[in-house]
């Protein structure tokens, strides 16, 4: 009884979806221009099908989140490292915030020709532009939350006897790692950005590269479906992953009530 | 240390133990692009041990930054604190400090912030176990052991308060620091926590020094009460409270010692209208 408006509000947004695809619907069937450039809903939904009969499809989301998978651990761990420190060090954040927010205005894609240069068509590559796409999100995250941490909290813990060299690991991580894990996802996000990206240009399988494969054969239907499924991973695993992470965390915290 | 304050005793007062924390000649100013405020007078004071002493005085008199001082938080402009005749330096949990607010960390549950300050014990390094049965213990001491494993933003203001006293007493500290005991509470409920934290004075004899602008609350917890007068904070009075524990906030006796001790202060202050209780 009570989650009635959540639940009339799920309605509302199952309903907007099904307008979405109508009104593509019936945007393709006013035939504005060639079918073969702007394909129907279920001509989308057959080609990646095809594709996904064909083993095509799996093979390539598995190589990016594999890629995604290595890039993100990398980037998570030094972000959140390079974070630390800037937490902790004025001068530190002083020097790479500006450099990181900076580094933020280039776009993802941005990378890709440089990481050719050094890396030739490597994974490597692949791995250095999502780095490079999320890793400043992430450290700026994490200083932002050691920075935001109630001073009462440091206090605390030296009063109680806690080490310097322990006060990381069990004070100042913790409390910042609310701020922590938004910055993760959205380091997660531009990561995914940063792969497909990559992909587009440097490999032989992978989302990215289906992409590229369907301008190259001229096929709309492939672009759009791999398109709809790049949005649905990354909207599935910042949703499903990360987003399950920080609601245990916030709940934890009396942040935000369990339902 | 010829000018250093000596307690004037009733009849029944019984003689003080050893000095635990010594001040001598601490002074404490703060500057700013402007100006210097001189937030303390040279303040000399021995603390005995197994006593609770109580510093009261008019908010901004700095008996708070006393606190700070002796905690370790900040560095006193002149003069020397020990601790058993060692200078302190830094904070450290043989001064441990309990807070206005109660800090109890939101990422621990009610068990693992009591242990907390465990793990930086010797004894009880490494020693999970031990430091678990420890903490529990401290939890049923301060009658919460239903709460064990509750987070921290499941409790009600008074249990936060019991459960940041059980993590200040888990590492047994030397001497422990209250700054304003219990500020934010109802009366009932504050009531009870000072009935406990007497019955927990007498069992463990434990060395505490407060800071409170309540003069019954100086009188319900002092052994000794040291009047501080305002800006910049000098002692005005020091009043040993002779009276058997557990001491009831509204018990007449308790009362007089109060009036008592909000005289002292406002014949210190004889234009500053005090706000204490009187009988």
């Amino acid at each position: 009884m009570k989650n009635k408006p959540e639940q009339r509000l799920k309605y509302y947004v199952t309903g907007f979806y099904l307008l979405l695809l109508a009104a593509w619907q019936i945007g393709f069937s006013l035939n504005l221009t060639h079918d073969y450039l702007f394909p129907s809903p279920a001509a989308v939904a057959q080609r990646l099908w095809e594709l996904a009969v064909g083993g095509m499809l799996w093979p390539s989301i598995k190589a990016t989140l594999y890629r995604m998978a290595i890039g993100f651990f990398i980037s998570a761990g030094a972000g959140l490292l390079i974070g630390l420190f800037m937490g902790v060090s004025r001068i530190i954040n002083g020097c790479l915030k500006s450099l990181f927010l900076g580094l933020q205005t280039l776009p993802t894609a941005a990378w890709v020709p440089i990481s050719l240069l050094l890396f030739g068509l490597s994974d490597h590559g692949i791995y250095f532009v999502i780095v490079m796409s999320s890793i400043a999100a992430i450290a700026i995250a994490t200083s932002d939350g050691i920075l935001h941490i109630p001073p009462l909290y440091l206090r605390a813990a030296r009063t109680l006897g806690t080490p310097t060299y322990a006060m990381p690991f069990t004070v100042i991580l913790p409390a910042a790692l609310p701020r922590i894990v938004n910055g993760i996802k959205l380091g997660w996000t531009l990561g995914w950005h940063g792969a497909v990206s990559a992909e587009l240009i440097k490999s032989s399988v992978g989302l990215g590269f289906l992409l590229y494969m369907g301008r190259e054969l001229n096929d709309a239907s492939q672009v759009l479906g791999i398109m709809v499924l790049t949005i649905l991973f990354g909207l599935l695993l910042d949703r499903f992953l990360f987003g399950l992470i920080e609601k245990r965390i916030r709940i934890r915290r009396g942040l935000e009530r369990s339902e | 240390m010829d000018n250093t304050h000596q307690p004037t005793g009733g009849p029944n007062h019984k003689p003080p133990g050893n000095v635990k924390v010594r001040l001598a000649g601490v002074t404490k100013t703060f500057r700013n692009a402007s100006q210097r405020i001189d937030t303390l007078l040279p303040v000399n004071l021995d603390v005995y041990e197994g006593e609770c002493t109580v510093l009261f005085g008019p908010s901004g008199c700095g008996k708070s930054t006393l606190l700070n001082l002796i905690a370790g938080f900040e560095d006193a402009t002149s003069g020397e604190i020990t601790l058993d005749g060692k200078p302190v330096h830094g904070p450290g949990n043989d001064r441990l400090m309990m807070f206005q607010e109660h800090a109890l960390f939101p990422w621990l549950n009610v068990i693992e912030n009591v242990a907390y300050g465990l793990r930086w014990e010797r004894a009880y390094r490494f020693r999970w176990r031990a430091r678990r049965e420890k903490a529990m213990e401290l939890i049923r001491m301060v009658h919460l052991e239903e709460f064990a494993k509750s987070a921290v933003h499941e409790l009600s203001g008074g249990m936060k308060q019991r459960v940041a006293l059980a993590r200040a007493l888990a590492p047994d500290p030397q001497v422990l620091l209250i700054d304003e005991p219990f500020p934010a509470l109802d009366a009932l409920v504050r009531a009870k926590l000072y009935i406990e934290l007497q019955e927990l004075l007498v069992r463990t004899r434990k060395t505490i020094l407060s800071v409170t602008h309540d003069p019954r609350e100086a009188a319900t917890l002092g052994d000794r009460v040291i009047v501080f007068t305002g800006r910049p904070g000098s002692i005005r009075a020091d009043v040993r409270v002779d009276l058997p524990r557990p001491r009831d906030t509204n018990d007449p006796e308790v009362a007089r010692y109060a009036a008592r001790i909000s005289a002292e202060l406002e014949s210190a202050n004889p234009d500053e209208k005090q706000t204490g209780t009187k009988t």
